[in-house]
């Protein structure tokens, strides 16, 4: 099992680079699966699968808080986890796909969220890949629904925000020990050369190690903005070219990993 | 109850039979393939599941009845099945063993889904009724013929992992029509049963209640107690899902505290369980009462679904849920009465519980149970409805009846109220409280007394009453009545009308008999 996590500031462009990660993976084993951990991002949409999905993650776990008293005997672990085979995890063609969804209202959630741990971590050790779409909070990581992650890539674009949020999504994975072997950077929407030349200024000061700088594209912007799939970026692009040279990294380093 | 014997075999269906333990399988076993999921794209066939009936069903029976390790398999088998297909599926156990009894079915049903989780290329998913299989095209390739070795490996598991069982026999069907009729006629009268005699299970009838530590994050001091009659304030924790966690896991977060001895029977105290909350609480509190709502409460969390709260006015109980953000009668809200109370703290005067504590046997029947409570929100009241006596049912006040404190007093003498000339608690008979009459005359005297002595006593008021440390923060009540113990009245009462008090700790102690009058 050699788990992703993408994160980022939203509008960086982290979804794009999942998206295509999950893509370019699931072309050499469907042992794969792709988590959809951040409430305002579209990962389904950016995979072309949204019709798909039946529930979230977030929507189970209140239907979870709303039957309980009716289940009697029942065993709840068993209950919420016949839920999530069947209704969360969405089959798509090539990989699986989990939508966690809202955080949780109201009310507590302790015993609903240690029965969720207990079935995420057995469903997630049988997948070779798990690339997951987080929030620059790492919500999902600090509440340990997702135990720990192989591999951090931040994705930043020029903003002094983007580049704030990276360097803050560093330190908190560091706190949180999630026990990475690496911590990687993308720089997306690089037009300049004085921007490349600052990215890897600032990837040097902070010990991040820069997997790809990718050049802005406007119909890849475009595509974005519409929440078309990125099945339909050109192949002949640099965003796509580079994105793949990145997947066939990932895919390397875990083989070596393991 | 429903009859447990061996089921009848139809005329003209196919029957597969093989006995004795099986030398090799062709798949491997082990818990590492718990979790593992079969995609629809690498699945053989499905069994059970959203499109098929299918059920799982444990049954006790005498010993000669069970031939050990025998197979039954009624309906086509997996070389008779077309691939990517969904098929009906049962699973029977028999089972039996000098400790084997009908109680134990349902626990050892529940290791079916673990056991067979641990067969490579099988998924086994729900429970009961729900069951869901796929095996995967993996597992053919690798040389699984027949369902009849599944339910060998099964077997075998269950023989290693409960050697109390000592005979165990499997019928497996796919017969569409079989599959169908038990599940109406022998497996869904069975799980009725058994959720009937959940409902019954009281706290009498086992041996260890559970503890919860989930939450002690958020309250370090808080011990939760799980019981057949008190379910766990956050209303996710039942008995029985404290005995399964606490099974897989005895060191976790839901511990078996065993009862030891009944110390209160009506008010639900247990020396195992005072043991249990001295030790948690980090030597904070000493003595937990289940089932009452003003001696030694249970300490509230602040998971907890609803919270309780006494109104000394007229002398009931109120309940509010989480979800109503109006203030309750005594002027307050959820959250705040929940910000005080919550914490791990033991409060008397307030109460968090789950939502299906209003269905015990037992709720608060030390302090008269339903026929003290006063006031709910109308959502939460129809909730519960249907576990409140019918004869109090239309008494207790909703907001559409009462949402002041003298909309309450006027409503509750309209219905006339238990409350109202004093109510006796059903569990014992016992008159608990004298009724709003004479608590006035006695106010009267109270107010007088209380007043001349209150400027001295601003900063901590000891007063001869229960031993417990009463977390009170600041803030303005009309009027605040302390309650004495309900069983025994202690001697004072403490009546402070209009009065803006602001407490940081209370320390109020029992008087010891010879030391009664003062110190």
């Amino acid at each position: 099992m050699t788990v992703i996590a993408v994160a980022g500031k939203g509008g960086t462009g982290k979804t794009l680079v999942s998206a295509l990660l999950v893509n370019f993976i699931s072309e050499h084993t469907t042992s794969v699966l792709a988590v959809d951990a951040d409430p305002d991002s579209n990962l389904p949409e950016a995979l072309g699968v949204e019709d798909q999905i039946k529930k979230t993650l977030g929507e189970i776990r209140e239907l979870f808080q709303v039957s309980r008293d009716e289940m009697g005997t029942m065993n709840k672990e068993q209950w919420l986890e016949g839920k999530i085979y069947a209704e969360a995890i969405c089959e798509c063609p090539r990989y699986d796909l989990l939508v966690m969804g809202r955080p949780e209202g109201e009310g507590c959630y302790c015993f609903a969220n240690s029965l969720l741990r207990g079935v995420l971590r057995r469903l997630m050790r049988h997948y070779d890949y798990i690339i997951i779409d987080t929030e620059a909070g790492l919500e999902h990581f600090s509440r340990k629904t997702i135990d720990s992650a192989d591999y951090i890539i931040i994705v930043t674009d020029m903003s002094r925000k983007g580049l704030a949020t990276a360097k803050r999504i560093k330190e908190l994975a560091e706190e949180l020990r999630l026990n990475f072997k690496k911590i990687f950077l993308i720089a997306n929407k690089i037009a300049s050369e004085d921007a490349e030349r600052a990215i890897r200024k600032f990837v040097k000061e902070e010990g991040l190690e820069l997997l790809a700088v990718l050049p802005y594209d406007t119909s890849v912007a475009e595509l974005d903005l519409r929440g078309d799939p990125v099945s339909e970026i050109d192949k002949n692009s640099e965003v796509y070219r580079k994105m793949r040279e990145v997947a066939n990294l990932m895919l390397n380093l875990s083989v070596k990993a393991r | 109850m429903v009859e447990r014997k061996r089921i009848g075999i139809p005329e003209g269906v196919k029957v597969k039979e093989s006995v004795g333990e099986e030398a090799e399988f062709p798949f491997d076993i082990s818990p590492m393939y718990e979790g593992e999921r079969i995609r629809k794209g690498d699945m053989f066939v499905e069994l059970g599941g959203p499109t098929q009936p299918g059920f799982e069903l444990v049954m006790a029976l005498p010993v000669d009845q069970v031939e050990d390790m025998k197979v039954t398999l009624i309906g086509p088998d997996l070389d008779e099945m077309e691939e990517g297909k969904a098929y009906p599926y049962a699973m029977i156990y028999y089972i039996a063993g000098e400790m084997v009894e009908t109680d134990l079915e349902p626990v050892i049903e529940r290791r079916n889904h673990d056991f067979q989780n641990y067969i490579e290329g099988y998924m086994h998913l729900n429970q009961r009724y729900d069951i869901w299989i796929r095996i995967g095209k993996n597992a053919i390739k690798k040389g699984l013929k027949s369902l009849i070795q599944i339910a060998k490996a099964t077997m075998m598991l269950y023989k290693n992992e409960l050697p109390f069982i000592e005979k165990i026999e499997a019928v497996y069907i796919t017969d569409k029509d079989l599959v169908e009729k038990l599940l109406n006629e022998l497996a869904m009268p069975i799980f009725e049963e058994r959720d009937a005699r959940v409902e019954a299970l009281s706290d009498e009838d086992v041996d260890e209640f559970y503890s919860c530590t989930l939450c002690q994050s958020f309250a370090p001091t808080n011990v939760c107690i799980v019981s057949p009659d008190r379910p766990s304030l956050c209303g996710a924790i039942t008995w029985f899902d404290g005995r399964a966690a606490a099974k897989v896991d005895p060191e976790g977060p839901n511990r078996a505290v065993p009862k030891g001895e009944c110390l209160d029977p009506i008010g639900g105290e247990y020396s195992g369980v005072n043991e249990f909350a001295k030790q948690e609480s980090g030597g904070e509190y000493e003595r937990i009462k289940l089932h009452s709502f003003f001696e030694y409460p249970h300490t509230s969390c602040g998971c907890f679904e609803v919270i309780g709260f006494y109104m000394p006015e007229v002398d009931g109980i109120g309940w509010v849920h989480r979800g109503y953000a109006e203030p309750a009668p005594n002027g307050l809200t959820f959250s705040t009465m929940a910000g005080q109370t919550g914490g791990g703290k033991q409060v008397v005067g307030f109460l968090g519980i789950g939502i299906a504590y209003f269905r015990s046997k037992k709720f608060i029947q030390a302090d008269g149970g339903w026929y003290r409570v006063v006031w709910m929100p109308k959502e939460l009241k129809e909730r519960v409805a249907k576990y409140i006596p019918d004869d109090i049912r239309d008494k207790i006040a909703t907001e559409e009846d009462a949402k002041t404190l003298d909309e309450l007093k006027e409503f509750l003498k309209k219905v006339d109220h238990p409350v109202v000339k004093g109510v006796v608690r059903p569990v014992d008979g016992q008159k608990i409280t004298n009724g709003w009459v004479e608590e006035e005359e006695e106010a009267e005297e109270a107010v007088e007394e209380v007043a001349a002595e209150a400027p001295a006593a601003q900063p901590a008021q000891p007063a001869a009453m229960q031993p417990m440390p009463m977390q009170m923060p600041g803030f303005q009540l009309s009027a605040l009545q302390i309650p004495a113990s309900s069983a025994a009245p202690a001697g004072v009462k403490l009546i402070i009308k209009d009065a803006k008090i602001t407490i940081d700790k209370v320390i109020v102690r029992k008087a010891e008999k010879e030391k009664k009058g003062g110190k």
